[in-house]
């Protein structure tokens, strides 16, 4: 049984089909790399398995179960954590309450998550910010935080969506190292990424994607070299 | 009964071209600046005080007022729109904020017209000759078809402006979208700033008006006036300048008929059930054309 | 690096002897303003519109929306007491409480709203205080009034109203600073900040919504009712005037949405100043009262207490 699953995923956005029928598994420990050019529909894909958008056709099954129509809230709380392309932190709250989000319905002590949340961003050499608001960092920042938030509630899927982008090179490394971890913790990883080669270097497997379909999926070498996938980069 | 139709029918499009213009000035002003004029009805009232005044102490009869308003409150809202929204934009949240601040703008409007014309409700006694028309079977007062000729000249030509010359299509193009139209070198604060003139303008001419077609006024009347025009805004769809117009039209309409067939008290709901229906059910308002927020 | 727990806990010492500081100081005045012969009706008012202030903040500050019809919870507040004191004999004892409990109703008759957002909600939320006004206004004479309004008869007991005005006050502030510090809190504030997101994250967003909008709705409810019996008589001219949004809003404003003492500290300076104001000048009380929040809005827009935070953000964690 795959951690997490989608069967025929289709979403329209009026005469746009940005996702067509596309067909996704992967298990713990798994790192599955999503590519393809702008408009793919990578993101969108993310949006109809984490709830953000009802997909108007096919199923999302997290753990075996069927999470389809879910609010987003209810298929968190299966363990879906996910980051975003365009950072969506709390502004006006303290990095500490930021990670506190998702973990404030845990029977946890207060002083407890404080303490994981303070653990956490000290791995992402963010402590010596916590009681700055969110809107005070640097973009490379909010993504690092944005990490973390998602590492909080400790999911078993974790979805990141470009982390790369916009990032100094420094942190780029620092975040892959991350991810690593996240994967070698047993985890299933979806990386969305424009930058190949850190997709061919942290995925076990690559699926690429084109105008919302599934144009190659398999193995970093399958991918590197299958024409389909060098035609859309390329174009024709 | 169906004389009362037809007199419900005649007043609706009367009273509804003069909501159509309460509407269509605060739908450009949002739909350009992003704020929301909570004080509009007291512009709107404020004319009304100017009429009465130009011919309680000239004599000058209200459709010389017409364009004197016109241009007195386009220079007034030049000089507003300078004092009070370069600072707004600076704030955290303005589209809010701006709600906030006309908030007080309208509280200060309103004390100052009862400053200077006490509670009491003022009319303007001029008649024009002779003093009502009969039109088929029923009797409208000549003052009212004025009104409405005049509603429909600015309309029309408040159509022909903004889709037939540059600035009206500048004006267009900054509600649809306000990003690109700096990146085409249109001066978006000159714009604005017009934008505001033009609806404040607006305003003020749907004050003389409202003096000719309602029996009264006094400086608590804006406060009608501004949910009227949210009721029409929202109806024609945020920032829909044509939607606006129908919908002050379709809204006169339905009021003036609740008067007819619903007791008094239910008849005064009906604006206030029609915005909470439209935000529920079509919040992109009547013509459906998807606006952005 | 110091240990962060032990920073942490320092901090919380600074903050709840604020708390303590501030919560004293208030108490004992207040307390002390009969026998002390003070203006007891100033300070009714000025606890009352701490009260409504503070209430609104949950709306506002921590939820992020602008109810600008906030006067209806107000309203049905002040007219169930009347209702149930003068038509069914209740004790006024049981019948504040079930003010609180009508405008709780009302809050959940109009949760449909939360889901709309910016000044969608703003317009709707005006509209809705027009219909209740408009529904009581022609509710029949034998319940409501007419537009004469309701006597309560001489059950005034202005001394006692005023303690329970300030039991009212007292129970509003610890519920917001016990919001302000809890996860509901934090949840609402995650929701307001990006709902979305929020969802995403696992929190409830409607339900959390609609908690905060509960904690908002029952405050100036019980705060019409014990006006109502202050004052010993309701209309609804009165107890719906937009001028109790207005002055609520901009209380709220005044001293800085998001904390729990920036609704306390814009509410005492606002209506210091408006009746200073309103001594000098009664006739341009209105007009003053209007160019000041144009100049609030413009010039201070995050209000007292939001401003100063901001130039000293490492302050945030001291202050309530
Ligand atoms: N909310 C939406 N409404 C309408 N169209 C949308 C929406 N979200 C996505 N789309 C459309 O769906 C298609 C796929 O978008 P998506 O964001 O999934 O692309 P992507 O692969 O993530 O691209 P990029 O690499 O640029 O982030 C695009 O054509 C986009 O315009
Ligand atoms: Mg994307």
């Amino acid at each position: 049984m795959s951690a997490i699953e989608a069967r025929g995923l289709t979403k329209r956005f009026g005469g746009l089909v940005a996702l067509d029928g596309v067909d996704l598994r992967a298990g713990p420990g798994e790192t599955l790399g999503i590519i393809g050019v702008n408009g793919a529909g990578k993101t969108t894909l993310m949006n109809c398995i984490c709830g953000l958008y009802r997909p108007d056709a096919g199923d999302v099954l997290v753990g075996g179960e069927r999470v389809t129509g879910q609010p987003p809230h209810v298929i968190a709380h299966h363990g879906v954590g996910r980051t975003f392309q365009v950072p969506r932190v709390f502004r006006k709250m303290s990095l500490i309450d930021n990670l506190l989000v998702p973990v404030l319905d845990r029977p946890a002590s207060d002083s407890e998550l404080i303490g994981r949340a303070e653990a956490m961003l000290e791995r992402m050499q963010l402590i010596e910010l916590r009681h700055n608001y969110a809107e005070e960092l640097s973009g490379g920042q909010q993504k690092l935080l944005e990490m973390a938030r998602m590492l909080m509630p400790d999911p078993a899927i974790v979805m990141l969506d470009e982390p790369f982008a916009g990032v100094h090179p420094v942190l780029c490394k620092f975040m892959i190292e991350r991810i690593e971890e996240t994967a070698r913790a047993g985890k299933v990883v979806l990386l969305i990424s424009h930058d190949l080669t850190s997709i061919y270097r942290l995925s076990s497997r690559v699926m690429a994607l084109n105008q919302g379909r599934v144009i190659a999926e398999g193995g970093v070498d399958d991918i590197r070299g299958n024409p389909a996938v060098i035609e859309a980069y390329l174009g024709t | 009964m169906e004389l009362l139709i037809l007199n419900g029918l005649a007043n609706g499009l009367i009273v509804g071209g003069i909501y159509a213009l309460v509407g269509v000035s605060l739908t450009l002003l949002y739909g350009v600046l992003r704020v929301v004029n909570f004080a509009h009805g007291e512009f709107v009232i404020a004319g009304s005080f100017f009429a009465f005044v130009l011919f309680s102490t000239l004599k000058i009869p209200p459709l010389l007022a017409v364009p004197l308003a016109a241009v007195a409150f386009f220079a007034a809202g030049w000089l507003l729109y300078y004092v009070l929204i370069p600072r707004l934009a600076r704030s955290d949240d303005p589209e809010l904020m701006s709600f906030l601040m006309f908030y007080g703008v309208s509280i200060a409007a309103a004390a100052l017209m009862l400053l200077l014309f006490e509670a009491d409700s003022r009319s303007i006694d001029f008649t024009f000759t002779p003093i009502s028309v009969q039109i088929g079977p029923i009797y409208i007062s000549t003052a009212r078809l004025v009104a409405l000729a005049i509603t429909i000249v600015i309309s029309i030509a408040l159509a022909l402006f903004l889709f037939r010359t540059l600035p009206g299509k500048a004006l267009r193009a900054a509600i649809m979208n306000p990003e690109a139209i700096q990146i085409m070198g249109v001066d978006i604060v000159r714009l604005s700033a017009f934008a505001f003139a033009l609806a404040s303008s607006l305003a003020g001419v749907t004050g003389v008006l409202v003096a000719l077609v309602f029996p009264a006024f006094n400086p608590f009347s804006g406060a009608e006036y501004t949910i009227i025009a949210f009721i029409v805004v929202v109806l024609g769809g945020l920032g829909n300048p044509v939607g606006a117009l129908l919908a002050g039209v379709v809204f006169g309409l339905a009021e003036q008929m609740a008067t007819v067939f619903l007791p008094q008290a239910l008849a005064q709901i009906v604006g206030f059930v029609i915005l909470v229906g439209t935000i529920f059910l079509r919040p992109s308002g009547l013509l459906g054309t998807r606006f952005r927020r | 690096m110091a240990s962060p727990s032990r920073a942490a806990d320092s901090a919380d010492r600074i903050y709840f002897t604020l708390v303590a500081l501030i919560g004293g100081a208030l108490l004992a005045y207040f307390a002390a303003v009969p026998v002390l012969g003070l203006n007891v009706a100033f300070h009714f008012y000025l606890m009352l519109w701490i009260t409504m202030a503070s209430a609104f903040n949950v709306a506002s500050g921590f939820a992020g929306y602008m109810p600008f019809g906030y006067v209806a919870f107000y309203g049905v507040g002040a007219f169930t007491t009347a209702i149930l004191v003068k038509k069914a004999a209740f004790p006024l004892f049981l019948a504040l409480p079930l003010s609180g409990v009508a405008g709780l109703v009302l809050a959940l008759l109009f949760a449909p709203t939360l889901r709309l957002s910016g000044i969608y909600f703003g317009i709707v939320s005006l509209a809705l205080a027009g219909i209740c006004r408009l529904a009581i206004t022609n509710m029949p004479e034998e319940i409501t009034g007419g537009s004469f309004g309701l006597q309560l008869g001489s059950r005034a007991q202005p001394l006692q109203s005023f303690y329970v005005m300030m039991a009212v006050m007292v129970l509003a502030l610890a519920t917001i600073l016990w919001l302000s510090r809890s996860r509901l809190g934090k949840a609402l504030r995650a929701t307001r900040d990006d709902a979305e997101a929020a969802d995403m994250m696992g929190v409830n967003v409607p339900l959390v919504r609609l908690y905060g909008w509960l904690i908002s709705a029952f405050f100036p409810a019980v705060c019409g009712g014990v006006e109502a019996w202050y004052t010993n008589v309701v209309d609804t001219e009165t107890a719906f005037n937009t001028l109790i949004t207005a002055k609520t809003v901009i209380y709220a404003v005044a001293g800085g949405l998001g904390t729990v003492t920036g609704p306390i500290i814009g509410a005492v300076a606002m209506v210091w100043l408006d009746e200073l104001i309103w001594r000098q000048f009664p006739l341009l009380n209105l007009l003053i009262l209007g160019v000041a929040t144009v100049i609030l809005v413009l010039f201070l827009p995050r209000g007292i207490v939001g401003t100063v935070l901001r130039r000293k953000p490492h302050w945030r964690r001291y202050v309530p």
